[in-house]
């Protein structure tokens, strides 16, 4: 009962090829940044003494242009073309719509000009100041108001899986986001305010926020995303129904207990602690259910991944998911957590996710958006294939130095000598960490000359697109 | 495999969207439902075995989990288990083994480490992170100082004193360092006299005419605190000027006479006061006891 593929006049791609450049554009941004600190830290000198782009200031900057910069945009843009096409209905809210890109785009800019000016509320992943915090939460809102709204216009008599996604990512982050922000400020006129929670509670507040960030802004979100353009993009039907359901609802109820593994070992009580340490063991196999899932749809037209870069990329992203959430419950356990808490094994985790799983599937899945975007193919296939290898190999590099940098250093802090004394003094852990921290600038730079390969071949592509669109006019005027 | 062949057998779900998506309805993978009931169980065990679940104010322990430490002032404990006890546990053991040793060293003196192997090899272990984390800042981590800043631990002259007890004295209360400012209280010429003197005393080729006037100058001004014969005095801190050691004056870094004479008259223009910190009450008797031996071996000790 194959419904009839509606007009493409019908849909608003505009708001999508939006969101599509700014995507690439935030992620050239945040990538590059992310590369300046990567260098700082092998190479200080490079701080030149310049409050605005010392590590402490452009870190937030990094993570807020790649999370909320690229990521964000790249689901904004993802998740309205998806909801269309799969409800078979005309994105709801027209300028609620336009609302969301501009409103978006000024809390990104914001939020970096602030933090390189010094104005943080000191919350990972949310160093937004009150009047940003605002400003997203009434973005957030609309966004959710446009997507409910679509869904309920939909001439589909049921929901397609990637919506759910998507939807639970929407609700969850809008509850989140507000929860995690709650605060005083200090005057009407200053950026400062005070959290309403303080202490324990406050950090507890802060890594519920944190490690549900991970789970439904990268995770659930960009599993919507997966569960749209792989099955596409390889022509075959996702292959299992019920696995979707069992896993979707098994993720959506574990995520919400996980984030004090972030807090194991510190004032935390040690019954929290467990609870956070085994429903992440419990999420590892409802995360696999996803991974089984994408990778199983490819089942079957295995050949494809020799004919097309996109496949490959779609692959590769599902495998650094299923290997990121292997490892994410492995060290929250707290003995393993013991070794590589305040290490760099972290940031090596976090970046296997967010290079591996996030930034991978949002590559893939733009390479298929933007030609029927622009009504035109990609300008250069050779150029995406330069790109999976530069983001690949960027990401090995990465990963692997920072295994080395995470687990040495973690070993090198807590090693005792024959005399009950400590085998190492700070100093030599640090100087330890700069052979690694060098091979991780590298692995930055592959990765983002792979961006700036796909910046160029979508712009080509679209000027290749405009220009047969008018050759196109002109033959018919 | 037969993978493929189930998959052919196995319908969609019946619903497609957007063209050509559409569902097979294949049950979970069997070792994927295995596996996550082993998580289950997993989960399950470790909550009777660890403290999990708040009751009311209180938690559940966890069951045969128990852990048993002494604290630093001697006080045993039996808890249930916990992170905190944990780290507390494995303090004790570093303690403990540490305990033998230190005993040992509280009673020594330093000629009784010096005699026993094992128990100077402790303190060299227990030096280096002392020794780095409280001294390396100023020192450096080999000890070799800073020209002009922070003395050169690694020589065998010593400002201060090179005996066991002179470390121990400038460790425990610090010393202060005090090299007056001569510009205005001497002439130019005067200074440059003094400089040329100064010079002579390690032996560079100066002009020795003025070298003879600047003895003058250098008797009524500056012997007080230097010596008479210009060998520096410990109980002062000044500087030994004989000994081709430069402790302030950045001669060694000079490739020309002038650029040497240039150095030299830095320094007694402008004076240098140095501080070395009190390490009293931030480093126990026992720490300063091992830093004093460990930088006493550093440089030629007296």
């Amino acid at each position: 009962m194959a419904h009839t593929t509606a007009q493409p006049a019908q849909y608003d791609y505009a708001i999508v090829r939006n969101f599509t450049i700014m995507a690439l554009v935030w992620g050239v941004l945040g990538m590059t940044a992310g590369l300046y600190i990567a260098s700082e830290l092998a190479w200080p000198f490079l701080n030149y003494d310049i409050p605005q782009i010392t590590f402490g200031r452009l870190r937030p900057v990094h993570t807020t242009l790649v999370i909320f910069g690229f990521g964000g945009s790249a689901l904004f843009a993802t998740s309205y073309y998806v909801v269309q096409r799969t409800c078979q209905t005309r994105l709801w809210g027209g300028p609620l719509a336009r609302f969301t890109f501009w409103g978006w785009q000024l809390a990104i800019l914001l939020a970096a000009v602030t933090y390189m000016a010094g104005y943080t509320q000191a919350r990972e992943y949310a160093e937004m100041t009150w009047p940003i915090d605002i400003l997203i939460a009434v973005v957030w809102v609309a966004y959710l108001v446009i997507y409910v709204m679509t869904m309920r216009n939909r001439s589909q008599p049921h929901i397609y899986v990637a919506n759910w996604f998507y939807i639970a990512f929407i609700l969850a982050t809008a509850l989140l986001h507000i929860f995690n922000n709650l605060a005083m400020p200090v005057s009407l006129f200053s950026l400062s305010s005070y959290s309403l929670q303080s202490g324990v509670q406050d950090a507890m507040t802060q890594w519920w926020y944190g490690h549900n960030a991970v789970g439904f802004f990268l995770t659930a979100a960009f599993l919507g995303m997966m569960y749209y353009f792989v099955p596409k993009q390889v022509g075959r039907p996702v292959y299992s129904y019920r696995l979707s359901i069992i896993h979707f609802w098994a993720l959506i109820f574990l995520y919400m207990w996980v984030g004090a593994h972030h807090l194991h070992w510190t004032a935390l009580p040690d019954w929290t602690s467990t609870l956070a340490a085994t429903f992440s063991i419990l999420l590892l196999m409802p995360s696999w259910g996803g991974m089984i899932n994408g990778i199983m749809t490819l089942s079957g037209a295995w050949d494809k991944l020799r004919t097309d870069p996109i496949i490959r990329f779609l692959v590769v992203a599902l495998s650094f998911y299923g290997m990121s959430t292997f490892e994410g419950p492995l060290m929250s356990l707290k003995s393993v957590n013991a070794l590589s808490h305040y290490t760099d094994w972290t940031v090596g985790h976090v970046h296997s996710g967010a290079l591996g799983w996030v930034a991978m599937i949002s590559f893939g899945s733009l390479y298929h958006l933007v030609p029927r975007l622009w009504n035109t193919r990609m300008w250069s296939t050779s150029l995406i294939y330069l790109h999976f290898w530069l983001a690949t190999i960027g990401i090995v590099l990465y990963i692997s130095a920072m295994w080395v940098a995470g687990i040495g250093q973690g070993l090198l802090l807590r090693a005792f000598d024959d005399y009950g004394n400590l085998a190492y003094t700070f100093i030599e852990t640090v100087q330890f960490l700069h052979q690694p921290y060098v091979v991780r600038a590298l692995g930055g730079l592959f990765f983002v000359s792979g961006i700036l390969t796909m910046g160029f071949n979508t712009f080509m592509t679209i000027r290749q697109g405009r220009r047969e669109q008018a050759a196109l006019q002109a033959a018919a005027a | 495999m037969s993978k493929d062949k189930t998959q052919k057998s196995v319908q969609t779900t019946g619903h497609s969207w957007d063209g050509d998506l559409q569902e097979y309805n294949n049950p979970l993978p069997r070792w994927w439902l295995w596996a996550f009931y082993a998580t289950i169980v997993f989960a399950v065990v470790y909550w009777f075995l660890y403290p999990t679940l708040p009751i009311g104010r209180d938690y559940t322990k966890g069951i045969g989990n128990e852990i048993t430490y002494t604290t630093a002032d001697g006080k045993t404990v039996t808890t249930h288990w916990n992170t905190r006890a944990l780290f507390l546990k494995e303090q004790e053991e570093a303690r403990k083994r540490q305990a033998v040793y230190l005993e040992k060293l509280a009673k020594a003196s330093y000629e009784d480490i010096a005699k026993d192997p094992e128990l100077s090899a402790f303190v060299f272990s227990r030096a280096k992170v002392l020794f780095a984390d409280n001294c390396a800042a100023c020192h450096q981590r080999g000890g070799n100082g800073v020209l002009g800043e922070y003395p050169n631990l690694l020589d065998d002259s010593w400002l201060w004193g090179g005996t066991f007890a002179d470390i121990q004295q400038t460790i425990t209360n610090g010393r202060h360092g005090n090299m007056p400012a001569w510009k205005g209280q001497l002439s130019d010429q005067q200074i440059g006299d003094v400089v040329e003197y100064v010079l002579s005393l390690s032996g560079e080729p100066v002009d020795a005419d003025r070298a003879a006037r600047g003895k003058t100058v250098f008797m009524n001004n500056c012997a007080v605190c230097h010596g008479q014969d210009a060998r520096g005095q410990k109980f002062l801190g000044s500087a030994n000027l004989t000994d081709k050691i430069w402790t302030i004056a950045k001669v060694p870094q000079a490739n020309s006479l002038d650029g040497k004479r240039n150095a030299v008259r830095q320094v007694v223009e402008n004076g240098k006061r140095r501080t070395m910190p009190a390490w009293k009450g931030r480093l126990s008797d026992t720490e300063i006891k091992i830093l004093t031996y460990y930088v006493h071996e550093l440089g030629g000790g007296q």
